[in-house]
């Protein structure tokens, strides 16, 4: 194993993490682990994989310059521009797949929060090369022992050309911390995305704002499942840009409110001939306490694209719950079946003690215990 | 759990205002398995759905009885929990549910595969439940579900209806190995059984029929003279046929 570097994560570390897509790193082609404001721990299994801490790759890699804010305005936001415009060096990851490699096993990265009303301000760039392939789970956590914090994180990722990126994210926060994510994704031609975001635990406030930018043949396909109990609000912002001709891309959110409060912008823009999207919100509110607010958005530049989406909220439908009643399960467990099949919890895709966690934090947030 | 005998005493059967059913009187003995005849609309449906707790049907008078226990003012999942269990005649889909996942949520996934492979639905168990089942895929389904819930009790709503002629032979035999009648070992079930075509009566042993006929159960006797009666006569009173209060206590065939 080449390891650049090694400070141990504990044992209660790895416990946390596991909740959110963490396994051995023998089953890993490569792992990062940043806490509060370090990079904490990288080991490789892969030599096809680089992990750096961002900082060591600007200066190892003078390209790397033109990467960072290569994809994101720092005036766009005050957050934002507070993260550039910092005096400290950045911190982050910066994670590499050499071209053409067909990377076996997943790179995990994960983000721990452990100090209390600790302040995070993360930046990570991603650049997977020509022709490579590669699955990346990633996953943010917090102690139990931690309440509160604010977590503030960029995110840019270059596919290259024909490049594959299947990735899983898990964010399990705390229930009084507000977090910032700004994702910006630049697929090249014939480039190919495929992204399973799950945000199912409590987090006082969550903005997350995405963009995708596709080029010629790219392709894109996203799920994303959100809960919201109460004290939860989410909201989220997204744009997908078909920019290349015959880029396509699919996004299908689920969202399911137990009394918090979810907003989702979600629109897509075809801006080149012969591209093609969809766009599916589908919205499951359990009470009559929150809001869920759906905007599914078409924005067409061109003639030639092929737009079209789906949006639905509703409750759960009393028949389906009494002809599970009917086979002997309480409401509760018949609820649970029912939510977590509307959220449609691709075992395939997801790590099965992440499914697990996600199929208790169900449970617990019903039953108001989280 | 010891089997028990399911009892209806003078039950009304009703949607809001609206009475669908009245003056049923109905005694189904541990292990027996008795047949409802009755033309579309006479309440068939709404008899077993009524027995089972499934809104919006409500017993307004009489009593249901299990085993001794009164159910009709228990919640649904109390009643299977004690022992009752329905194959839908028109389930809901329940997308992302799979069969594995229930089979899982009723701590019933160890004997998934054995029954699943014999209603030839081993290649369904990763599928979401009812969702593009063709009507016989939702029936031998319905079947699968009662194996994995194994209820003392088992309401069938047309189970032979849309099952294709090579898989209705199946459809009972599975009927007959749930009911414990293939000497397999396994505990005998009761049953009601409804049908519209009689078709499950080739492959299945019943010991009683009942006609329903606007709401009331006008006749009861042999399951297989009764349904030849309604092919040369339609829904009518057989002269051979035992008033149903009668039928309950002398005409029963003890399994």
């Amino acid at each position: 194993m080449t390891t650049s570097l090694r400070e141990d994560i504990t044992v209660e570390e790895k416990a946390l993490l596991a909740e959110v897509g963490y396994e051995e790193e023998n089953e890993r082609a490569g792992t990062c682990v940043l806490v509060d404001q370090a990079v904490r721990h990288i080991g490789l299994t892969d030599n096809a994989v680089e992990i750096l801490p961002l900082a060591e790759a600007l200066r190892r890699y003078d390209w790397v310059q033109d990467l960072m804010f290569g994809l994101i305005d720092p005036d766009e936001d005050e957050r934002i521009a507070e993260v550039a415009e910092s005096r400290h060096a950045p911190v982050g990851h910066f994670v590499r797949v050499l071209e053409g490699a067909k990377v076996r096993l997943p790179i995990q990265l994960f983000t721990l929060l452990a100090a209390p009303q600790g302040r995070q301000f993360h930046h990570n760039i991603t650049v997977i090369e020509k022709g490579a392939e590669v699955e990346m789970i990633s996953g943010s956590a917090v102690p139990r022992s931690v309440h509160a914090g604010h977590h503030v994180s960029l995110s840019e990722s270059y596919l290259r050309e024909g490049a594959i990126c299947r990735s899983v994210s898990i964010e399990h926060w705390a229930a009084n911390m507000e977090v910032h994510s700004y994702a910006r994704s630049r697929l090249e031609k014939n480039a190919h995305a495929t992204d399973s975001v799950i945000q199912l635990a409590p987090v006082k406030h969550h903005v997350s704002q995405s963009r995708s930018y596709l080029e010629e043949g790219a392709t894109a396909n996203d799920q994303s499942v959100i809960y919201a109990p109460v004290g939860t609000t989410r909201i989220m912002d997204s744009e997908t840009w078909l920019k290349g001709q015959g880029s396509r891309s699919e996004s299908i959110t689920r969202m399911v409110t137990a009394g918090g409060v979810i907003s989702n912008r979600s629109t897509l823009i075809g801006d080149a001939s012969g591209t093609s999207g969809f766009l599916g919100c589908n919205g499951l509110k359990l009470t009559d306490e929150g809001e869920i607010f759906s905007v599914p958005a078409l924005r067409a530049l061109n003639a030639q694209a092929q737009l079209s989406h789906e949006a639905s909220i509703g409750m759960i439908d009393q028949e389906k719950l009494s002809y599970l009643m009917a086979s002997g399960m309480s409401e509760d467990e018949a609820r649970d079946l029912i939510i977590q099949g509307f959220l449609n919890l691709d075992e395939q895709k997801i790590p099965e003690a992440v499914r697990e966690e996600v199929i208790r934090a169900i449970a617990a947030a019903r039953s108001g215990a989280m | 759990m010891p089997a028990k005998p399911l009892v209806l005493a003078d039950v009304e059967i009703a949607v809001g205002p609206r009475v669908l059913l009245r003056r049923l009187n109905l005694t189904i003995g541990a292990g027996e398995t008795h047949i409802l005849f009755g033309p579309n609309g006479s309440g068939k449906s709404s008899l077993l759905s009524a027995i089972m707790g499934l809104p919006p049907y409500h017993v307004t008078r009489g009593e249901v009885r299990l085993g001794g226990e009164r159910i009709d003012n228990l919640p649904v999942d109390a009643r299977a929990r004690l022992g009752l269990g329905m194959a839908f005649q028109r389930p809901p889909e329940l997308d992302g549910v799979t069969i594995t996942a229930l089979a899982r949520a009723l701590r019933a996934d160890a004997g998934l595969a054995d029954a699943a492979a014999v209603l030839d639905l081993a290649d369904f168990v990763r599928r979401d439940i009812n969702v593009g089942f063709s009507g016989g895929e939702i029936k031998r389904w319905e079947i699968l579900k009662l194996f994995l819930q194994r209820p003392q009790i088992c309401l069938f709503d047309e189970p032979e209806s849309g099952v294709d002629l090579e898989h209705i032979a199946a459809v009972g035999a599975a009927m007959e190995r749930l009911l414990g009648r293939d000497g397999t070992g396994d505990q005998r079930r009761s049953a009601l059984i409804i049908t519209h075509t009689g078709f499950i009566l080739d492959h299945v042993q019943a010991g009683m029929g009942h006609m329903l006929v606007n709401g009331e159960i006008i006749c009861s006797g042999d399951p297989n003279r009764l349904f030849a009666h309604i092919k040369s006569h339609g829904y009518t009173l057989p002269p051979w046929a035992s008033e149903p209060a009668a039928a309950a206590s002398d005409e029963r065939i003890a399994s």
